[in-house]
C-alpha cells in the first residue's frame, strides 16, 4: 500500500497531464481559428455557457450525491466518500480524453461545457460500479479499474450512439445498466468465500444511515438535470425535465408501498428508501426525451420501484449465495434492473411510436451490447485485478476505513459509544434504569 | 402487551398506497398533457433554476430541518420524501383542474410543476407539527386534505379577492402552522409526560442534521419568495430583500437565544428555528419594499418574535391548550407568518395614503380578509383532519410509540433487546 497507491496515481496524473498537453485545447480556440476562416460561430459559446447550470447539478450528483449514497457502512464512511471523489476526479479526465479520442477520430479535442457533462457521465458507470466492490478493493486496484472501464465504456457508447443510432438520453443503458454488470462481473471474479455468511463490519450504524440518506436526496433532487443534460433541442429538455420528474415521484410512492409490503410487520427498511426511490429517475432515462406523456412516466417509475424493492428482498441475497456475487451497495437494485427496465421501456415506446429517432431493432440491439460489453469487460478487468495488481490480502480488512485512513482516535471505540449512546434504549437493561 | 407493539403497516399502507398511485396514473392519463406551445432556451432554463432551488429546500432542507429528534431521523427525512412526491402529484392536479375549471386537460408546464412544489410545502411545515405522533398513512391523508385545502384558498384569493399569485402563496406558512397545529392539538390529547421527556430530545449529531436541513433552507430561501414573481425589477426587490432579512434574523435570532440563556449558551434549537423567521416574515412584502433597511428591520423583529415565542410558548400556551407542537413550527413559521401578514397590510395603507384616502379602508379590509382566511381555514381543517386522523381505520400508533423511528422502520443490525 505505502508504495503501490501513490505511485500509481502519480504515474497516472502525470500521464494524465501529458496527453492533455498534446490532445486537448479549448473551444474558445476553435472559433478563433474558424473566425479566421470566417465562419462565425458565436452562438456556440453561448450554449456552452447555458449548459453550465446543468453541468453544475451533474457534478453535484457525482461528488455529493455518489458519494454520500454509499457512507451507509458502519467503519467505511472516509474510503466511499473519499475514494468517490479520488476515482472521480481521475475518471473524468480520463473520460474528457477518450471519449474525445473516439468521437474526433484522433484529432485535437476541443473541449467545452458539453464535454465536461460527458466526462462526468464516464465517471458515474465507475462510481456504480464501485458500489459493487465497495469495502473489498484497495485504493491501487480501484485506479486501474477507473482506466479500464472507462475506456471500455467509451467503446460501447461509440457504439451505441455512432453505429446502432440508438436513442439513449438519460444513459440508462450506456451508464446505468452498464456501469452495474460491470461492476457485479468484477465483484464476482474478486469473490471471497468468508463473504458468504456475512462480514461482521458489513453493517450499518443509525447516523452512517443518515448520512447515505444525504446522497439519496441530492441524487434525487438533482436527477431531471442528469437526463436532461444533454438533450439537443429545449423541446427535448423540456419533455426529459418532465418525464423524470413524474417517474421519480411516482417511484417514491411504490417503493415505499413495496417496502412495507415485504418487511416486518409492514416495517418499511432504510436501505429500500434509499436505494429503490431512485429507481424511477434510472429507468425513464431512454425514453425520458420521446413523447410517452407523464402518465407513461409514471408507469414506468411505479414498475422500477417495485422491480428495485423485490431486488433487494429476493434477489441479492440469490446472488450471494448461489452466483457466489457480493454486491455491497446493492448498484444491481438500483442500476442495473431498473436500466434493462429503461432499455425495455424504450423499445415499448418506440412500438407505440412515442420516437422517430430510432427503431425497436437498434434499442435491443443496444442494451444487448451494452449487458454483454459490460459483462466481458467487467471478467477481464476483475482477472487483471485479481492476479496483476495488489489488492486486499485478507477479508479482515475488508469494509475497514483505518486500512487506508489515518483514524486519530480507535474506530471501534468510538462507533461503540456512539451506538450505545445513541441507542440506550435498545439494551435490555437501559429499560429499567431511571 | 399487545398494546406495546405498534399496529401492523401491512395490510394497509401497500394497498393505500398503491390504490392511490394506480388512481394518479390514471387521473394523468385521462387529464393532463405536454405543454406543446415552442420553448424559449433562456425562459426554459430560469424556470428549471427556480424549480431546482425550490425541490431542494423541500426535499433536503425540510427533511433534514425537523430530523432533530434523538431516535426518529429516518422517519423525518424519508416522511418527507414521501409527503413530497404525494402532495407534488396531487397538487399539479388541483392547480390545474381549479385553474382551468375542468373544462379541458391540465397542461404541465415546468412553472405548474414550481407552483405544484410550492403548495406541498405547506404539508411539509405541518407535519413538523405533528412529528412524531402520527403514521405514514395519517400523514398521507393528512397530505391529501391539506393540498386540497390550500388550492382552494389560493383559488378564492385569486379570483374573488382579487389578489395575485405571490401573496395567496405567501400565506402558506399561517396557513400551515395553524393546520398542522389544530392536528397536532387533536393527536396529542393522551400523550403523557414521561414518553415526551425520555424520547423528546435533540442528540449532539442529530442537531447536526437538522442544522444541514435549516441550512440549505437559508441558502434558497430568496429563490422561494422570489419564485411566482414576474416583473424583473420586483424580482430583483424581493431576492435582496430577503437576503437582509434572513441575514438580520439570524444575527439577531443567535444574540438573543445567547441573551436568554443564564450564562450566555446559545440554544441549537433555537438557532435551527429563528435563523429562518426573518425569510417568512419578508415574503409578502418582499417585493415592495424599496430600501434594505426595511427588511432587516423586519428581520430583526421576526428574530426577535421567533426567540420570544420559543421562550414563552411551550411552557404557557402550548401546555395550556394541551398542544404538542414537535418542531417548534409556530414560532418558525407562524409568528413570523403572521408578522409579515400585518407588516404587508401596513405597507400598503402608508403607500396608497400618498394617493388616495378612500381606497384605504378597502385595502385594509382586503389585507385583513385574506390573512384570516388563511388562519381560519387552517384552523378548521386542522381540526376536521385531526378528527379524521383520530379513527381506527387510521391505525394509529399508541402513544408510548411516540417519536420512535423502531414503530416503523426495520433495525437488522441493532435489534439487542427486542
Amino acid at each position: 500500500m505505502k508504495l503501490s497507491f501513490p505511485f500509481t496515481a502519480i504515474v497516472l496524473e502525470i500521464s494524465m497531464i501529458v496527453l492533455f498537453g498534446f490532445f486537448v485545447k479549448y473551444e474558445t480556440e476553435q472559433n478563433a481559428i474558424q473566425q479566421q476562416l470566417n465562419i462565425t460561430n458565436s452562438t456556440k459559446v453561448d450554449r456552452s455557457l447555458e449548459l453550465h447550470p446543468l453541468f453544475r447539478d451533474v457534478h453535484v450528483m457525482i461528488f455529493a450525491g455518489f458519494g454520500f449514497l454509499m457512507t451507509f457502512l458502519r467503519k467505511y464512511g472516509f474510503s466511499s466518500v473519499g475514494i468517490n471523489l479520488l476515482i472521480a476526479a481521475l475518471g473524468l479526465q480520463w473520460g474528457t480524453f477518450i471519449q474525445g479520442i473516439l468521437h474526433h477520430h484522433g484529432q485535437t479535442i476541443y473541449i467545452g461545457i458539453k464535454n465536461m457533462i460527458n466526462a462526468d457521465f464516464s465517471t458515474a458507470t465507475v462510481l456504480i460500479s464501485f458500489g459493487a466492490v465497495l469495502g473489498k478493493i484497495s485504493p491501487a486496484q480501484m485506479l486501474i479499474m477507473t482506466i479500464i472501464e472507462i475506456a471500455v465504456f467509451a467503446g460501447n457508447e461509440y457504439v451505441v450512439g455512432e453505429i446502432f443510432q440508438a436513442s439513449d438520453i438519460g444513459a440508462s443503458m450506456t451508464i446505468h445498466a452498464f456501469g452495474a454488470y460491470f461492476g457485479l462481473a468484477v465483484a464476482g471474479v474478486l469473490y471471497r468465500p468468508d463473504l458468504r455468511r456475512g462480514h461482521e463490519k458489513e453493517e450499518s450504524v443509525y447516523h452512517s444511515d443518515l448520512f447515505a440518506m444525504i446522497g439519496t436526496l441530492f441524487l434525487w433532487m438533482f436527477w431531471p438535470s442528469f437526463n436532461s443534460a444533454i438533450a439537443e433541442t429545449t423541446e427535448q429538455q423540456y419533455m426529459a425535465i418532465i418525464n423524470t420528474y413524474f417517474s421519480l415521484v411516482a417511484c417514491v410512492l411504490t417503493a415505499y408501498a413495496f417496502s412495507s409490503l415485504v418487511g416486518k410487520r409492514g416495517k418499511l427498511d432504510m436501505v429500500h428508501i434509499q436505494n429503490a426511490t431512485l429507481a424511477g429517475g434510472v429507468a425513464v432515462g431512454t425514453c425520458a426525451d420521446m413523447e410517452i406523456h407523464p402518465y407513461g412516466a409514471m408507469i414506468i417509475g411505479s414498475i422500477a420501484g417495485i422491480v428495485s424493492v423485490l431486488g433487494f428482498k429476493f434477489l441479492t441475497p440469490c446472488l450471494t449465495d448461489k452466483l457466489k456475487i457480493h454486491d455491497t451497495c446493492g448498484v444491481h437494485n438500483l442500476h442495473g434492473l431498473p436500466g434493462v427496465v429503461g432499455g425495455l421501456a424504450s423499445i415499448v415506446a418506440i412500438v407505440f411510436r412515442a420516437s422517430k429517432a430510432s427503431s425497436v431493432v437498434m434499442q435491443a440491439a443496444a442494451l444487448g451490447s451494452s449487458l454483454g460489453t459490460a459483462i466481458v469487460g467487467g471478467l477481464i478487468t476483475g482477472l487483471i485485478l485479481r492476479f496483476f495488481v495488489c489488492g486486499l490480502s485478507s477479508t479482515e480488512f475488508f469494509f475497514d476505513d483505518s486500512v487506508y485512513w489515518e483514524v486519530l482516535y480507535s474506530v471501534k471505540n468510538v462507533n461503540d459509544d456512539y451506538t450505545s449512546e445513541s441507542f440506550a434504549h435498545l439494551k435490555p437493561q437501559s429499560l429499567f434504569a431511571s | 402487551m399487545g398494546s406495546k407493539y405498534p399496529p401492523s403497516m401491512r395490510r394497509c399502507l401497500p394497498l393505500w398506497t398503491l390504490v392511490l398511485e394506480a388512481a394518479l396514473i390514471v387521473i394523468f392519463f385521462f387529464f393532463t398533457s405536454y405543454d406543446t406551445s415552442s420553448q424559449d432556451p433562456k425562459k426554459l432554463a430560469g424556470t428549471f433554476r427556480v424549480l431546482q432551488d425550490v425541490t431542494i429546500m423541500v426535499a433536503l432542507g425540510f427533511g433534514f430541518l425537523n430530523s432533530s429528534l434523538r431516535r426518529y431521523g429516518w422517519s423525518s427525512v424519508a416522511f418527507n420524501l414521501f409527503l413530497l412526491a404525494l402532495g407534488v402529484q396531487w397538487a399539479v392536479l388541483m392547480d390545474g383542474f381549479l385553474e382551468q375549471s375542468f373544462r379541458k386537460k391540465v397542461v404541465i408546464k415546468l412553472s405548474s410543476i414550481k407552483l405544484a412544489t410550492m403548495s406541498a410545502m405547506s404539508v411539509l411545515i405541518s407535519a413538523g407539527a405533528v412529528l412524531g405522533k402520527a403514521n405514514l398513512l395519517q400523514l398521507t391523508l393528512m397530505a391529501l386534505v391539506e393540498v386540497t385545502v390550500f388550492v382552494t384558498m389560493r383559488m378564492i384569493d385569486r379570483q374573488y379577492l382579487s389578489m395575485d399569485s405571490h401573496l395567496s402563496m405567501m400565506h402558506i406558512h399561517v396557513f400551515a402552522t395553524y393546520f398542522g397545529l389544530m392536528v397536532a392539538w387533536s393527536l396529542s390529547r393522551c400523550l403523557n409526560k414521561m414518553v415526551m421527556e425520555e424520547k423528546n430530545q435533540t442528540a449532539k449529531s442529530s442537531s447536526l442534521f437538522a442544522m444541514l436541513g435549516t441550512l440549505f433552507l437559508w441558502m434558497f430561501w430568496p429563490s422561494f419568495n422570489s419564485a411566482l414573481l414576474d416583473v424583473p425589477k420586483e424580482r430583483k426587490n424581493a431576492v435582496f430583500n430577503t437576503y437582509y432579512a434572513l441575514a438580520a434574523s439570524a444575527v439577531t435570532a443567535i444574540s438573543m437565544s445567547a441573551l436568554a440563556r443564564p450564562r450566555g449558551k446559545i440554544n441549537m434549537t433555537h438557532i435551527h428555528n429563528a435563523i429562518l423567521a426573518g425569510g417568512v416574515a419578508v415574503g409578502p412584502s418582499c417585493h415592495l419594499i424599496t430600501t434594505p433597511w426595511l427588511a432587516m428591520l423586519l428581520g430583526f423583529m421576526a428574530g426577535l418574535i421567533s426567540i420570544g415565542g420559543a421562550l414563552c410558548l411551550p411552557a404557557s400556551f402550548n401546555h395550556v391548550l394541551g398542544i404538542h407542537d414537535t418542531c417548534g413550527v409556530h414560532y418558525t413559521f407562524g409568528l413570523p407568518g403572521l408578522l409579515g401578514g400585518i407588516a404587508y397590510i401596513l405597507l400598503i395603507i402608508y403607500e396608497v395614503s400618498w394617493i388616495k384616502k378612500s381606497v384605504i379602508s378597502y385595502q385594509l379590509f382586503i389585507g385583513a380578509g385574506t390573512l384570516s382566511l388563511a388562519m381560519a381555514s387552517g384552523l378548521i381543517a386542522g381540526v376536521l383532519t385531526g378528527l379524521v386522523l383520530n379513527l381506527k381505520i387510521c391505525k394509529a400508533p399508541h402513544a408510548a410509540k411516540y417519536f420512535d423511528d423502531q414503530a416503523f422502520w426495520e433495525f437488522p443490525h441493532l435489534a439487542i433487546g427486542f
